[in-house]
């Protein structure tokens, strides 16, 4: 049996247009500002650019499976508040409060899934939905103050999540290690084994799948759980770092979560995903950010740039689409 | 004749007043090709959409060997054995011809939770498999289903309804939208599936495909079945079209 040539393999992966850009992107900041890839700037760079990317591999999953979830950024803030309100409450410690919390949000998974998979309603109305009934929950709940955070200082919870690590001038948190293992276990999931087969074939052809016995709507529902979680997780470690659990905050990330998850491969219409190129979408779009303000683009023109690379990322993986069917 | 291998005894659909069956009774033996013919509307559908799980009839049983059976879900037709192609639904066009052939029952190595595939197993199963089935050109296993052609599509999902042993292969349209040498090769492989002891209910618009591969041809017209054992080798394609159609009582 004939192997294509490795080299072929590699020009046709959907992940080598977004890699290109990132190592394009790296390049041309680098050498307008030699401090790009200082060790103080890539610590800053990667802070939040995890926490964005626990959320997009989720979704990657999701929207492999044909749904996508825009109801993320709601339980990025609704989460941290409500762990934190457990807290500062004196109802339960900053521990249980976390488990609460994370066990909340795989409610609301099960929930989107439920309405989606059950009802049959477009997971864009049920999410939407969400997204509104969680913010309107952390605004609620808080009054619409942020709540006290400071008190994670110390805490054993805190430093497994988000402890400091330093490597001589190189300052991480640990968060960045949850994002590394979180997106090799989903990797590996999606592609070796069964679970990640029916992913791809219930957001490919569901009715396909369904005939031969795959359980459509739990595959779903698990990974609209598994978005949730992995939501809630981000807003949690990101209310620790920055010492502040806002109710509004996390407002408008499910468009740039999308935005990231598409740029690095996935289809929007399912069937097809990959967790390294939602990596390089992640990156793509954070170090751009960070490189614009660097580079002195005033901030506010930020969303041209992010918009013409999706545009750009689209059309690329459109027409590399179109010759694969072409060649068959 | 051999003997039967399912039987459809007394079938009725009806939705609300419409009915769409009334009672059909159709029976399958072992190694056998059933040309199921009927015009639009005549209720093919309906009744392949019952004996794979996918509607059930409002009255009437099905036995499967002699033994009464209930099924529910496309999951218990093929715990009995009775698979049901749909030519446009079969496969996942983004996945491989290996994972498509094992997607639902995919062999597992390693720790359980690990779940992990077993590739080497499912490559070199879906070799031979598409060997068998008479696929002469070397395709790798690992092709994406969008990359081959509609009839090696149908070849794939009759390997894999080979494979899992279903007894009985239903198959809805196999030949539509197939040019002349790609319709040659799916009535090739329905031929060698019988060969090897499957049976096969077909069904199409062209009634030359079907006189081309079928041992039986059975007839419905609007959810009565009026016709049960014509015999191919002895009957006319104008007469069967006039069953079809009614103009024998009409006319």
């Amino acid at each position: 049996m004939k192997q294509r040539p490795l080299i072929l393999r590699l020009i046709t992966r959907r992940e080598l247009g977004p890699f290109l850009l990132l190592v394009a992107e790296i390049l041309i900041f680098q050498s307008i500002r030699p401090e790009f890839l200082s060790p103080l700037n890539i610590g800053n760079a990667l802070d939040f650019t995890v926490e964005l990317g626990l959320m997009a591999l989720g979704m990657t999953l999701l929207m492999t499976s044909g749904e996508f979830d825009l109801s993320v950024g709601s339980v990025f803030g609704f989460s941290a508040v409500l762990m934190w309100t457990l807290k500062n409450s004196g109802a339960t410690s900053l521990a249980v409060g976390f488990f609460i919390a994370m066990a909340v949000a795989a409610l609301i998974g099960l929930v989107n899934g439920w309405f989606v998979t059950r009802l049959r309603i477009t997971s864009f109305l049920v999410t939407l939905g969400m997204l509104l009934v969680l913010r309107g929950a952390a605004l609620f709940l808080t009054d619409g103050f942020p709540q006290r955070t400071w008190s994670a200082e110390g805490s054993r919870l805190a430093s497994i999540l988000v402890g400091e690590l330093n490597f001589g001038k190189l300052h991480l948190y640990a968060s960045l290690f949850w994002f590394i293992g979180l997106a090799i276990v989903l990797g590996y999931v999606l592609t070796s084994t069964k679970t990640g087969n029916w992913i791809q074939a219930s957001g490919g052809n569901a009715s396909a799948a369904r005939a031969r016995g795959v359980n459509i709507a739990w595959t779903k529902t698990g990974l609209f759980m598994l978005t949730s979680m992995t939501s809630a997780l981000a807003g949690i470690i990101s209310s620790i770092r920055t010492t502040s659990a806002n109710p509004n905050s996390g407002t408008g990330y499910e468009l740039e979560i999308i935005a990231m998850v598409v740029i690095g491969g996935t289809a929007l219409s399912g069937g097809r995903g990959t967790i390294i190129g939602t990596v390089l979408g992640v990156l793509i779009l954070r170090l751009m950010r960070n490189g614009i303000v660097m580079v002195g683009v005033p901030g506010l023109a930020y969303n041209i740039f992010i918009g013409a690379i999706i545009l750009a990322m689209v059309g690329l993986h459109a027409s590399l689409e179109r010759r694969h069917q072409a060649e068959a | 004749m051999a003997p039967e291998l399912v039987r459809m005894d007394n079938i009725s659909k009806s939705y609300g007043r419409v009915e769409a069956l009334r009672g059909v009774n159709l029976t399958v033996h072992h190694s056998e090709i059933v040309g199921l013919l009927g015009d639009n509307g005549a209720g093919k559908s309906t009744l392949i959409k019952i004996l794979s799980g996918a509607i059930s009839a409002t009255t009437g049983d099905i036995y499967v060997r002699g033994r009464k059976v209930d099924i529910r879900t496309t999951t218990d037709a093929m715990a009995h054995g009775i698979e049901t192609i749909y030519q446009d639904s079969a496969l996942v066009n983004q996945l491989s011809i290996a994972r498509n052939l094992f997607l639902g029952r995919e062999p597992v190595k390693g720790p359980r939770f690990l779940d992990r595939l077993d590739h080497e197993k499912m490559n070199e199963v879906a070799r031979d498999l598409l060997k068998q089935v008479g696929i002469t050109k070397d395709i790798p296993p690992s092709t994406p289903i969008s990359a081959i052609s509609g009839g090696e599509r149908q070849a794939v999902a009759i390997a894999r309804a080979m494979y899992f042993k279903s007894d009985l292969i239903v198959l809805d349209e196999p030949t539509n939208n197939l040019g002349v040498e790609e319709t040659r090769g799916v009535l090739r492989f329905v031929r060698s599936a019988r060969d090897s002891g499957h049976s096969c209910i077909f069904i199409a618009h062209n009634i030359h495909h079907v006189f081309q591969v079928v041992d039986r041809i059975v007839v419905l017209r609007r959810g009565v079945l009026v016709a049960d054992d014509i015999d191919p080798k002895h009957t006319s394609i104008e007469a069967v079209e006039r069953i079809i159609t009614g103009l024998n009582d009409e006319g």
